[in-house]
Order: structure tokens, then sequence, then C-alpha cells
């Protein structure tokens, strides 16, 4: 052990000492200087982070079947949708449209007159073909796709817009809509050919309206039902396009 | 005729070419005809739709292996190795099989492999019960039949773009098998028709079973598991038990492989019967897995109904 010098060991030590860091007074400003780094780190990252995108937002003539539609019409709007497609694949393979009676046949959901369909409040259904394209109306097992109606009244009913609609009314459920799925016929060259779209009316006695374009739709109080679909959710999850 | 000697070899070897030619025009032709789309699956109800669209057409390869629980996997190295033979992968993608992403990515396979989301075109609801006020995306479209339709349809049609020679093939076998799925779904149906439904009230142990509940126009008042595929901590069961109470729900579905301890508290503090539904994952892949596995569902669910108009 060292020993100190007499003189040093014959003085009072001191109380207390202050020892200055070899570097100078750096390190609280580099501590400070530090902490003040991973704040501003943080807090830009927080802001400039990549944000998860939402859901597509619905226009102010679009509601959203995911949570915009009560669960009666969800449920009938799950079951149009691969309706709709099976319509249309059956149109490319036949030229012809599923009717009503075909679909008991082929127990299509939401037109099979089934539990589903007691459950969901019994919606009357009916087929609206294209004025345009009679040739086209004949089923897969041959019969006429709607020998009730003239092909004049058709013609009428489509005004000539080439698109065959299915449209639902009349169900009995509280807060139940009506409904239409209009699918675009690619052989009149309508723009939206060969595409389903599902709409909504709030009245479930809405009367067919006549012209099934969307802005004629719009302005008689119909809504367009926009899917919450998996390429949706993987948009929102991923914060990219799918 | 006199030919000239030398012109013997170059004669033969015309000959052989003119032979060879369409031979190996054959040959090339029949090696095309012959190679067959190797298709990838997630899940096991994917193998089914899968392999029904595409018959003998193409070839269903498994991801994972059949006893694996999608829930919780951990990729394992065989798996990557199947990956990089894919010419496809088919996902549910909507938070059912996100081990996929790793998988694929671990292949090297992120740039050049066709991944077909079964559910792109499906509408998806949300997880039945009490989530807080939260709105959570249901992933189990592939418990139902309408929703199943849906996916084979939009499965059929991606693999029609990938592979055109067959895609007509593929529209027809996807078109059959769904009226497979409904003649099944329209049999139950008929069970359900007599039957109130209006007063039915259920509570899931797993959030797997809204889009077969909807088709029967049934709802789920409560689930047990706070997320999918997490048990739920002391608090939260108690307080889903409360709500089983207060929603006077005499039916309990629990599923049929892994959370049917679960259920069993439950039972036993509320009264509620239990019924376990399968979640159609686990065990060998098959083409008519999905179709067993809904049936006995299906079954299952009758008994449920009938048992609460008892």
């Amino acid at each position: 052990m060292a020993s100190l010098p007499l003189n040093d060991r014959d003085a009072a030590p001191p109380a207390g000492r202050v020892v200055n860091p070899a570097s100078g007074r750096w390190e609280s400003l580099a501590m400070v200087l530090l902490t003040l780094g991973v704040i501003a780190c943080v807090a830009g990252y927080l802001l400039l982070r990549p944000r998860e995108v939402g859901p597509p937002a619905a226009l102010s003539w679009q509601v959203r079947s995911f949570d915009g539609l009560n669960a009666v019409d969800q449920a009938i709007h799950s079951a149009l949708l691969p309706a709709g497609e099976e319509i249309i694949w059956n149109n490319n393979d036949t030229g012809g449209w599923i009717t009503l009676e075909h679909a008991q046949k082929i127990v299509l959901p939401p037109f099979y007159r089934d539990a589903f369909w007691k459950g969901n409040g019994e919606v009357h259904w009916q087929l609206i073909l294209p004025g345009s394209h009679q040739a086209h109306a004949r089923t897969p097992d041959g019969e006429a796709a709607s020998s009730a109606q003239s092909p004049s009244q058709v013609s009428q009913a489509t005004q000539g817009q080439g698109a065959a609609v299915y449209y639902g009314s009349a169900g009995h459920l509280p807060g139940q809509s009506a409904y239409l799925l209009v699918i675009g016929h690619a052989h009149a060259g309508v723009m939206w050919a060969n595409q389903a779209t599902i709409w909504v009316h709030p009245d479930p006695n809405a009367p067919y309206p006549g012209i099934v374009k969307p802005e004629s739709l719009v302005s008689k109080g119909w809504r367009q039902v926009i899917a919450y679909d998996g390429n949706s959710e993987i948009e929102r999850v991923k914060g990219t396009q799918p | 005729m006199i030919t000239c000697p030398t012109r013997r070899p170059r004669l033969r070897a015309c000959l052989a070419l003119l032979v060879l030619l369409p031979a190996l025009a054959l040959a090339g032709h029949a090696q095309a005809a012959a190679k067959k789309l190797k298709i990838g699956v997630t899940l096991h109800p994917y193998y089914s739709f899968v392999a029904n669209i595409v018959g003998d057409r193409a070839e269903v390869v498994a991801l994972i292996p059949g006893e694996a629980n999608p829930h919780n996997y951990q990729p394992q190295p065989a798996d990557i190795t199947r990956a990089m033979t894919l010419d496809a992968l088919v996902v549910n993608g909507i938070g059912h099989d996100e081990w996929a992403g790793a998988i694929v990515k671990a292949a090297g396979r992120s740039a050049n492999l066709p991944i077909i989301q079964a559910n792109a075109s499906v509408a998806l609801i949300p997880v039945g019960g009490d989530q807080s006020g939260a709105k959570v995306v249901n992933p189990h479209t592939f418990v139902s039949t309408t929703a199943a339709i849906q996916q084979v349809f939009e499965i059929a049609r991606r693999l029609g773009e990938l592979d055109p020679d067959n895609a007509a093939i593929y529209r027809r076998n996807a078109m059959a098998y769904a009226g497979r799925i409904r003649a099944l779904r329209a049999q139950f149906m008929s069970r359900f028709a007599g039957l109130d439904l209006s007063t039915f009230r259920c509570a899931t142990t797993h959030a797997g079973y809204d889009y077969l509940m909807q088709e029967f126009g049934l709802f789920v008042s409560a689930v047990i598991e706070p997320r999918h595929g997490v048990a739920p901590t002391a608090r939260q069961l108690a307080n889903t038990i409360e709500a089983i109470k207060k929603a006077q729900v005499r039916v309990l579905f629990a599923e049929k492989t892994f959370s049917l301890d679960l259920a069993k508290p439950i039972e036993a503090a509320t009264g509620v019967k239990v019924f376990a539904l399968s979640h159609i994952t686990g065990g060998t892949y098959s083409a008519d897995e999905f179709e067993v596995a809904m049936r006995e569902n299906l079954e299952t669910l009758a008994e449920a109904v009938e048992y609460t108009q008892q």
C-alpha cells in the first residue's frame, strides 16, 4: 500500500473532492445529445413509418358488405357472388342464362327455395333478360328462359342495355333490402360486360328500376355493394396492392 | 437406276433425317403434353378443391405435412424443398397460412412463384360474438359451402390463366364440384326447413364457423378464443362465461382436434352442451376430404339445432 507524504498525513482530510473527468465536461452533453437523438429517431419512425392501408372506403352511393350490411343482406350478398360467377360461366359456355326454374334444379342459392331462402326473408326473385338478345335466352336444359315475357316487354324492361338482371324484392325480415344482381352481357358490347354487380335498396319493395345503368340506379336510391374481399384484406395487412 | 456410290451416304443421311424429323417433333409434343403443373396448397380444403378442379391434368402438392396444425406451424426444411419445385401455390392469404410466405421466401421463389389467393373474390365477414367492438376478418372461409364454392371458382379461373390448354376442363370440373357441394348443402337445408332457427344461440371455442353459420341463418353469440388460435386468460374466460349465461346460449361448438379441452370448463360453468365441429385441418390430404368433413359438420350442426328445439 502506498504511503502518503508526512505533511499530507498531518493535514485534515478534505470533506469532499471534485474530480473532473479527463475529457472535460462533455459526457453530460453527449448523454443529452444521445438521448435527444434516440427520441428524434423514434419520433421520426413513428411519423414516417409505412402505414397500413385501410379498407377501401365506400363512396356515397356504395355500401361495404363487411360492415355496411345487416346479417341478412350480408348472407344474400355472399350467396349472390358465386351465383353471379356461375351464371356468367354458364352463359359463356351455353349462351343461356340460368333461369329461376333451373336454379331450383341446380339448388343455386340465394334463388333456391330452401331453409336459407326461408331464413333470409323469402325474397321474391325475378329474372329480367337482355331484350336485344332473345336468341341467347335459352337454358342449358333447353327450356325457354322467360316464357312469360314477350321480346318486346323484355326489351322495354332492359332498355336494350344488354344486361341480365336478377331482381329480388319483398323480403319480409326487419331491415332487409331489395336486391339486384346485374350481369353485363359480352355480346352487347357494354363496358361492364360479363361482370356482375350487386345493388341493394333500403326499401325491400322497391320497384324494378327499369334502367340498370349505374347513374340511373343511384338516382333511384340503389347502392352498389362493395365486397370486402380477400384482395382488400391483403392490401390492408400488407399495405400494398395484392 | 444407277446411283453414284459417293452420293449414297448423303442420300442415306437425308432419308434418315426425313424419318427422324417427324419423330422428334412428335416426341417434343408428347413431352409438352405430359408436362403437368405442380400446384402447391397450404391447407387441407385447398387440396380437395384443387384436386377436384384439375383431375388428372395437374399434380397437387401439399406444402406442409398433413398432421401439422396450421395455426402455429413452424416451417421445416422439407417444406422449402417442396416449394422449390412448384408451378403455383394456392393460399388462404387472409390470416390462416401466413407461414407460407416464409417458406416461399426461403425457397427463393418470392419473385417467380405464382400465388393464387383463394379468397381474392370472397366477401369476407367479421368474427362473430363480441370482439371488444372491433370487426376482425374471419379467415375460415373454407369451413362453409358458399364461400368454398367461391374459392373453387377463383382457383379454377387463376389455374386456367396459368394453364390455358386445360382452362375449359378446369372450369367444367369446378362447376361440377360446386354442384356436388351445393347438393350436400341442400340435403341438410331440407332438414333445417322445419325447425325454428330464430331462437338458436351458440358459442364457439374457435372463431372458425361464422361462414358456416351464415349459410343457415345462424349467428354466434360468443367466441372463447380472444384472438385466432390464442387461449383466453382467466379474466377473459370469466367474461365469456358471463356473456354465454346472459345470452342464454345452450350450445357450444368446439373444434374437434384442438380445442375440446377449452370447452370442458365452460360446459361445467354454464351447462351448455358441447358439439365438436371439424376445422378441416389435420390428417391425410385427399380429394374427398372436404366433402366428408363438411358432411360431418352439417350433421353436427343439424343435431345441435335439433337439440335446442327440445
